[in-house]
């Protein structure tokens, strides 16, 4: 087993079209953006439903070690259903989110998408890097990268998420908060 | 010229006058406390080598060669059980060349070897061989029963494991005092006894370790104000302070702001489930704690232990400040439930606490904001000259027939911020633990 190895892709016959990878790295780019311009409302149109998002506290263990980095019953910094995720996201909109104004300056940067068939007929497994950048105040800057394995679900509506796991590399997070999605 | 290069250095911090540096019968504080790097050193010795640091929870340590490691103050330290059941802290600094010992933050293991020569350590800090042991048999100063990584003492209370390397310092019962009647709201209101759901969150935050303490201990002033949107987010509603039962009370500068609502707190996390549980259970919390006590298991309230535990009850979550220099902490956090409590209920202080006590959480975003700009302003020396007011709340102590330590009357109060810097500033001032006043109770 590969040390970051938390789920292995289903081998399965289907191949992603080249159509189908174009429009799955546009909903991702989509999404980045509306992260950066702090459009939550707009973001959440992006998900299905039963969407869940979860990023797991990474932990420093030895290799030898029974349990891995990132294990589901830890601690978490997110384990959210979309209506949980829509409750965190409605304090930005507050007047009184005092440390979100004046706003924090988002760049998300999405590379190193891969689509793979997943087990359900219309869904893909979808593997990106994910690397955000805040800066806030005058000089405050953090950065924070993530590996991604996302569902992406085709429907009616066209492509949407329907779930998010999101292996971030900071054990310790190296900021007072992390006031963004991934 | 040859003057300005020999400049007299500053006075060392310890002969720094600290009961005038925290005036608390004034209710004033000299912001160099949040700044200096001498004085943040002293801390270091007086502080955080001397006091009863806490390490870890019993339930991080179920199996033999469990281990974690951790810091008291910025000493590295492992913390593991051993073969006896004995939980052992003991310095993460190999005895050979000093060597980080262990690198993982928790596991289990045999022993702790060292990556650089390979000396070999048991589960108590123990010597237990080195690499070409053979080539030692000549060396005199060689005694592997001498060379073991330096112990702290450890003390147990209700789960909670801490560690002091001070060996004049009291017993861990004796430092507590008091302040284990407030304790035990968290750690004995259910008869199967606490434990942490597994691993926790850290993160790092650009600010003095006492701005986060006297926020937890005392500073129930902030949450209207700092905490408004998530309040809003939340509760659709101001949160508002019950002026006629809530209190301040302290013990040798630990200390906790509390009301008696039973749910305050709790009703934060918004997972209803918790808050059942709280309102069912209130009779049963009574029969351990008495009447007034079981209604503050989920109360709005904020504590610290001193000098770097903190807790909330209702949130249930428990967590350190520990210093990384004098303008940096690193905050752990963890999530404390009842072993008996039902998986679900568990699961619903794991994902609440992330969702508002974490750093990606509600409340605690706007935290980080204000303590590390309460620390980086101090850079400007014309600041660093202007006294910060602790004045609230100066006669508001009283006298109540069952809360043991220094109460005060409404949680709105700079009472037990004034305690936690006397205490501070009796440590920083005494060169041993015998010169430290007794503060359980004192006035003010
Ligand atoms: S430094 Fe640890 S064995 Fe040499
Ligand atoms: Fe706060």
């Amino acid at each position: 087993m590969s040390v970051n190895a938390v789920e292995q892709a289903v081998a399965a016959p289907r191949r992603a079209s080249l159509q189908l990878v174009h429009d799955v790295q546009q909903l991702l780019y989509r999404e980045a953006r509306l992260l950066d311009e702090q459009r939550y409302d707009d973001w959440f149109e992006l998900m299905e439903d039963d969407f869940r998002l979860w990023i797991p506290v990474p932990q420093s263990r030895y290799r030898r070690d029974g349990q891995g980095i990132y294990e589901p019953r830890r601690m978490a910094h997110f384990d959210d259903s979309l209506s949980e995720l829509k409750l965190r996201a409605s304090r930005w909109k507050e007047t009184t989110a005092w440390s979100e104004d004046p706003p924090t300056r988002h760049v998300h940067y999405v590379t190193n998408i891969e689509v793979e068939p997943a087990e359900a007929a219309a869904e893909w497994l979808v593997h990106s890097v994910v690397i955000s950048l805040r800066n806030r105040n005058e000089d405050e800057e953090n950065w924070l990268g993530g590996r991604r394995e996302d569902v992406i679900r085709e429907t009616a509506a066209g492509l949407k998420l329907a779930g998010r796991k999101v292996f971030v590399t900071q054990s310790v997070l190296m900021a007072k908060n992390f006031n963004t999605f991934l | 010229m040859a003057d300005i290069l020999q400049a007299k250095p500053a006075p060392p911090a310890a002969t720094l006058d600290y009961h005038r540096l925290v005036d608390v019968e004034n209710g004033w504080i000299d912001r160099r406390i949040f700044w200096d790097e001498g004085i943040y050193q002293l801390e270091l010795e007086r502080i955080f080598a001397r006091c009863w640091v806490f390490v870890g929870h019993e339930s991080q340590f179920a199996a033999p060669g469990d281990f974690v490691t951790t810091y008291i103050g910025q000493d590295a330290v492992i913390a593991a059980k051993d073969r006896q059941g004995a939980i052992n802290v003991f310095l993460n600094s190999c005895s050979h060349r000093g060597n980080r010992v262990c690198f993982a933050e928790a596991g289990n293991t045999r022993r702790f070897t060292c990556n650089f020569h390979g000396w070999a350590f048991g589960l108590d800090g123990g010597l237990l061989g080195v690499h070409e042991e053979e080539q030692y048999s000549a060396c005199a100063t060689f005694d592997k029963s001498k060379l073991g990584l330096h112990r702290a003492r450890v003390g147990i209370y209700k789960g909670l494991v801490f560690a002091t390397f001070d060996a004049e310092a009291p017993s861990l019962d004796e430092y507590l005092g008091d302040y284990r009647y407030y304790l035990d709201v968290l750690l004995d209101n259910d008869a199967s006894g606490t434990e942490f759901i597994e691993g926790n969150v850290k993160s790092r935050l650009g600010c003095n370790w006492k701005f986060a303490a006297e926020n937890f201990v005392g500073d129930a002033y902030h949450a209207g104000w700092t905490h408004a949107s998530a309040a809003a987010a939340i509760f659709k509603k101001d949160v508002k302070v019950n002026i006629e039962r809530s209190y301040q009370a302290n013990v040798n500068g630990h200390g906790t702001e509390f009301g008696l609502d039973l749910i305050g707190n709790a009703m934060g996390l918004a997972e209803p489930e918790v808050v059942e549980y709280l309102k069912e259970n209130e009779a049963r919390f009574a029969e351990r704690l008495g009447k007034l006590r079981s209604r503050m298991v989920g109360a709005m309230s904020s504590s610290n232990v001193f000098p770097n535990l903190a807790y909330l009850t209702g949130f249930n979550t428990w967590r350190t400040w520990t210093p990384k220099g004098p303008h940096e902490i690193e905050l752990h956090t963890w999530v404390l439930v009842n072993k008996d409590m039902p998986e679900r209920l568990k699961e619903a202080y794991r994902r609440g606490v992330s969702r508002t006590f974490s750093p990606t959480g509600m409340f605690e975003s706007d935290d980080g904001e204000n303590w590390e700009h309460c620390t980086r302003s101090n850079a400007g020396v014309v600041t660093r000259r202007q006294k910060l007011h602790y004045g609230l709340g100066m006669d508001s102590r009283m006298e109540h027939e069952e809360f043991p330590g220094a109460v005060h009357r409404v949680q709105l109060n700079d009472a037990n911020q004034r305690a936690f810097y006397r205490r501070w500033a009796d440590l920083m001032s005494a060169a041993s633990w015998a010169d430290v006043s007794d503060r359980s109770g004192a006035t003010r």
